[in-house]
């Protein structure tokens, strides 16, 4: 299976978009850790941004940069947006008004599907093709590439695919130890026409979970967008080769 | 601009070869079973009872799935012991659907089946309990599993554990679509030969997130869901598990379709005129090669939600026109959410096989403004292919196309 990726997007504290992030994580320069600055999407109305969560937010800011970079509308892209937690500040929200009033907001209530970040950028760039919201739990990341490389071998069209996580609040963390912002970006295309990379995906056997880089941070280990981060060099690198979980003793190979 | 125009107007919409159903079963509140679920459409008896659910007093009508919650897990597998995972647990035991698994694994191998499975909320209800017994520094109780119980891929992975598969699965949630989309993502994975056989389906069960939830957004009815009618109030949540298998190779019953679009309209309300559910019908007829007039029966997502069955019967009539027979289920199961996807499809594929076409038991008299043709009396007809709608919030949208194979 191959994946030709048009254009890349980028978020986490220290990488505010691509261009900055190559260096890094090519490992040229260190990572400054610096915290990000809360993403604002251009696409969506004054409304819209203040009723949307923290981490739709996030995901549509880093879909925004793929998107720009790719010079394609959103309107001719497939969507395929993954993450492990819909949105744990949503989550943390509607449990604690259950544990007591039970008055929910119909807005929290909207905003807690796992798909609302993919239904807001919708909504806000007239994208009407087909949209899937997956999970794979922390093996998100491999399997949500995996997905959004199907599609655009299937459609033979571009296909915008997001991962991304946002940090959980306590007690939420305790449990599920986000605790930064991240998240990646790419637009796939059908063809190798203006890509900024080609790589080839295999699923291999690996009896032990592939190491993260030395550039990413420990507090990251939590987050599987964080394995679209590390996975970055190698499309960042002539003839980049890496690997990322893909399940249990397996990973997926992106070979460049 | 010519590279742009090619992806417009291209070839893209390559018709898609018909995929063998080689098992299926639905568990929800009308039966636990294909048998019993297909009996309850025979007899025009709804599942959905009056809400006596003490951890939501709602004034409400439910749907539950008696004996679910006494289902136990392995020993191996208790991480993941959680209201859905019990409930898919009792739905993969049903119909042989389990041992039908386990023939494609010796024929394939185990690493080439895959599991992709549709959920809105997973197992959120032990959140929901978990957060209702807090410990007095606010933390979660120690029992609390959230990875195995909450997360939304927890029953994929339980799935894939008790079958003992391993080949490339995934969760797909888009709210009321969620298992409807897992039968367009198996046919990728299918097409591209990362899996010979794939486990698709979906589990939702009731939880105080969506009761209260859709609740608060009124469209909750205080009276049993009455799909199509004119005195519509609202839906009736329910619960359900449900699963299919489908193989490369020949089955009497196929896949020989399926549309997925976005409405690009609002988060919770669907476009008037049902424009994205149109085109996701329209996807769905083309990659099915068929015009709209093969198509024997509907089973439209039907929610009896007032703004949602006017905007898909009139989507449905500027298709079909007067002329095929519609219905929704959900009177019958009651709008399981993330499994209402899996659970029309296997009515659907019943109906096939049965050559019986379900009505809408609860529906009195029909809205004349959803225009389309809304039967709401089930009979015996001869169907060759139906069609089977899901939408859900964010304006997401799938259509299937199931057919006899010819």
């Amino acid at each position: 299976m191959r994946v030709h990726v048009r254009s890349i997007g980028v978020l986490a504290p220290g990488l505010p978009g691509w261009e900055a992030a190559q260096p890094v994580v090519r490992g040229e320069r260190a990572l400054e850790m610096a915290p990000l600055t809360p993403p604002v999407p251009r696409c969506l109305p004054a409304a819209e941004r203040r009723r949307s969560s923290p981490t739709a937010r996030l995901a549509i800011a880093v879909a925004e940069q793929a998107i720009d970079a790719s010079a394609i509308p959103a309107a001719e892209m497939e969507m395929v947006f993954a993450a492990a937690e819909a949105a744990g500040e949503i989550t943390h929200q509607l449990c604690e008004v259950l544990a007591t009033t039970r008055e929910i907001s119909p807005t929290v209530f909207h905003n807690s599907v796992h798909n609302a970040p993919l239904g807001y950028l919708s909504i806000a760039m007239g994208a009407k093709l087909s949209g899937t919201s997956v999970c794979r739990g922390r093996w998100s990341f491999a399997n949500g590439l995996v997905c959004a490389a199907l599609q655009a071998q299937a459609a033979q069209r571009p296909v915008l695919f997001v991962c991304y996580d946002s940090p959980m609040p306590m007690p939420l963390q305790a449990v599920c130890a986000m605790v930064d912002p991240t998240a990646v970006a790419m637009v796939l295309a059908p063809d190798r026409i203006d890509a900024v990379a080609s790589a080839s995906l295999e699923i291999v056997q690996a009896d032990v979970e592939n190491e993260w880089p030395a550039w990413i941070p420990a507090s990251w280990h939590a987050n599987p967008s964080a394995r679209g981060l590390a996975a970055l060099g190698a499309f960042a690198s002539p003839h980049g080769t890496v690997r990322v979980p893909f399940a249990p003793g397996q990973a997926l190979e992106i070979r460049c | 601009m010519a590279r742009r125009a090619a992806y417009l107007h291209g070839t893209d919409r390559r018709a898609m070869k018909p995929l063998a159903v080689t098992a299926f079963t639905t568990t929800n509140p009308a039966g636990i079973g294909n048998a019993a679920t297909l009996a309850a459409l025979r007899e025009g008896r709804t599942g959905l009872v009056p809400n006596t659910l003490d951890w939501a007093p709602i004034a409400c009508w439910v749907g539950q799935v008696p004996g679910a919650a006494r289902i136990a897990l392995p020993e191996a597998l208790r991480d993941y012991d959680c209201a859905n995972t019990r409930l898919a647990l009792l739905a993969l035991e049903q119909d042989g659907f389990r041992d039908a698994v386990a023939r494609a694994v010796q024929r394939v191998g185990a690493h080439r089946v895959g599991v992709f499975l549709g959920t809105t909320t997973s197992g959120i209800r032990s959140t929901e309990i978990a957060y209702a017994h807090r410990n007095p520094d606010g933390s979660l109780p120690a029992d609390f599993r959230y990875d195995t119980c909450h997360n939304m891929d927890a029953t994929t992975e339980l799935v894939r554990r008790f079958l003992g598969v391993s080949g490339p699965s995934l969760t797909i949630s888009t709210a009321c679509s969620s298992s409807a989309k897992v039968f367009a993502a198996a046919e990728r994975y299918l097409r591209a030969g990362l899996v010979d056989a794939a486990v698709v389906g979906g589990v939702d069960t009731l939880c105080q997130t969506t009761l209260y939830g859709f609740n608060a957004l009124q469209l909750v009815s205080e009276d049993v869901c009455r799909p199509y009618d004119a005195a519509r109030k609202g839906l009736t949540i329910g619960e359900a598990g449900g699963f299919a298998l489908l193989e490369d190779s020949e089955a009497a019953l196929q896949l020989l379709g399926y549309g997925e679009t976005c409405d690009a309209h609002h988060m919770s309300t669907p476009h008037p005129e049902g424009a994205g559910a149109r085109l996701a019908m329209i996807g769905a007829l083309e990659a099915a090669s068929l015009d709209a007039n093969a198509i024997d029966y509907v089973n439209l997502h039907g929610t009896a939600s007032p703004a949602n069955d006017l905007a898909e019967g009139r989507a449905v009539h500027d298709l079909f026109g007067d002329r095929v027979p519609c219905s929704s289920t959900k009177g019958v199961t009651g709008h399981t959410l993330g499994a209402a996807g899996i659970t029309e499809a296997v009515i659907s594929l019943l109906a096939l096989e049965a050559g019986f076409r379900p009505g809408s038991p609860t529906t009195r008299s029909v809205d004349e403004a959803t225009r389309c043709r809304f039967e709401p009396t089930g009979a015996e007809a001869k169907l060759q292919r139906v069609m089977s709608n899901s939408f859900g919030f964010g304006g997401n949208n799938c259509a299937l196309v199931f057919g006899r194979a010819s």
